[in-house]
């Protein structure tokens, strides 16, 4: 490498300065989100609209705050230089591992027996599905490989893995990514909505958010928005989804190299581990923990729950600041179409398995 | 300088500080009430 492109490497690299920049406005809007949730929380009829307080939840508050914040840096162009310090995952994953601190692992495996079942027929049905629109529409292959693996499975973390597999472009990812992030958010507040309409019960709703909406940021805070059962086993059912990523991004590189590039030797089955969500063994060993009696509920489980609480809402506030919605005008509005209407079958599916699994097959008590 | 570590571990690394610190009472309810 020459000078000139090492000086330019580091320009273009963020330093620390830019990540504790980034930090610091995440962590002030976070404190925004809950000084806006407190304020609301004890109001009884908001507005004189009959809708309590206590509905407009802090995942709520924080992707909202995140995304007028978006919208605010882009505006006095100051996105680029925090950017780094914007880690929705990084916090996501640290919120689900102390959440796993507070349920027992006979839960987990009783949740997770249901959640291996609907996690298969879900991924299958979505993801065959998808695929098989997408080729009416005329979308790319790579598109739809991209596509299909985050309607079914993750979102974003699918849809990097899949790209991986496929050798999808740049583009198509984060055409991808900002599709997921867009149907997501609304996912988020709407679901909760329907479940409370339709008087579902928690572990039934937790399980629909699970098996439904894309990223696991917004099943967390669809979860926690209906209620506490709702988060813990919404939390569950999407990790369990998100363990069969590896698998998916295995078999996908084996279609792809072998069916579509006609090549003969076959991708390695160690990507099934490269792609395993290690934050799922961070959760099941703090489950562990919990369950031995380790921890105190009163004392430590509270000061947990906290520390879990603010970690979703760091998460939350990056969501918004994360969307990216400029991507679209490139790719036209044809996959638009097809992920709206696999998104629908999505749900529709989801919340039928869902009734089937969780409220007769394998209904879970917390 | 590039920060580069898997997000995974870092983040159950973090997560495992912050429940121990919990556990031997460093941090309390009252500290980190959401």
């Amino acid at each position: 490498m020459t000078t000139s492109a090492v000086k330019q490497e580091q320009k273009a690299s963020p330093g620390v300065l830019n990540f504790i920049v980034g930090l610091a406005i995440v962590v002030a809007l976070a404190f925004l989100a809950r000084w806006f949730k407190d304020q609301v929380y004890g109001i009884k009829d908001l507005g004189g609209l009959g809708i309590p307080g206590k509905v407009l939840e802090f995942p709520i508050w924080a992707a909202l705050v995140g995304l007028i914040a978006n919208y605010i840096l882009k505006a006095v162009k100051f996105f680029e230089y925090p950017k780094s310090g914007f880690r929705t995952e990084l916090f996501l994953k640290i919120g689900l591992v102390l959440l796993g601190a507070g349920i027992s692992f006979k839960v987990i495996v009783t949740a997770a027996g249901g959640a291996i079942i609907q996690g298969i027929i879900m991924v299958a049905a979505v993801y065959f599905f998808s695929w098989w629109l997408g080729g009416k529409f005329g979308l790319p292959d790579t598109l739809r490989a991209v596509m299909s693996t985050a309607v079914s499975i993750c979102g974003v973390s699918a849809a990097i893995a899949a790209a991986g597999s496929v050798l999808a472009k740049k583009e198509e990812i984060t055409y991808v990514t900002a599709l997921v992030i867009v149907t997501a958010l609304p996912l988020m507040v709407i679901a909760p909505l329907i479940a409370g309409a339709l008087n579902m019960p928690e572990p039934v709703a937790g399980a629909w958010f699970g098996g439904n909406v894309d990223t696991t940021a917004a099943v967390v805070g669809a979860g926690t928005i209906y209620g506490e059962t709702a988060q813990k086993i919404a939390s569950i059912v999407k990790q369990t989804q998100n363990v069969l990523i590896g698998v998916v991004a295995f078999l996908l590189a084996l279609y792809f190299t072998t069916v579509v590039e006609g090549k003969k030797e076959k991708p390695s089955a160690s990507i099934i581990w490269q792609r395993f969500p290690k934050f799922v063994l961070g959760f099941l060993v703090a489950s562990l923990i919990f369950t031995f009696g380790w921890i105190d509920k009163d004392v430590a489980g509270k000061a947990i729950g906290g520390m879990k609480d603010w970690a979703f809402c760091l998460a939350f506030v990056c969501m918004g600041l994360e969307l990216e919605i400029s991507g679209f005008k490139k790719m036209g509005w044809s996959p638009v179409i097809v992920y709206l209407i696999v998104t629908i079958f999505n749900t529709l599916l989801a919340l039928a398995i869902s009734w089937l699994i969780f409220g007769w097959l394998f209904p879970v008590s917390l | 300088m590039n920060i580069k570590i898997n997000e995974d571990w870092l983040a159950t690394i973090i997560a495992f500080v912050l429940l121990i610190l919990a556990m031997v009472n460093v941090i309390s309810a009252e500290m980190v009430k959401f």
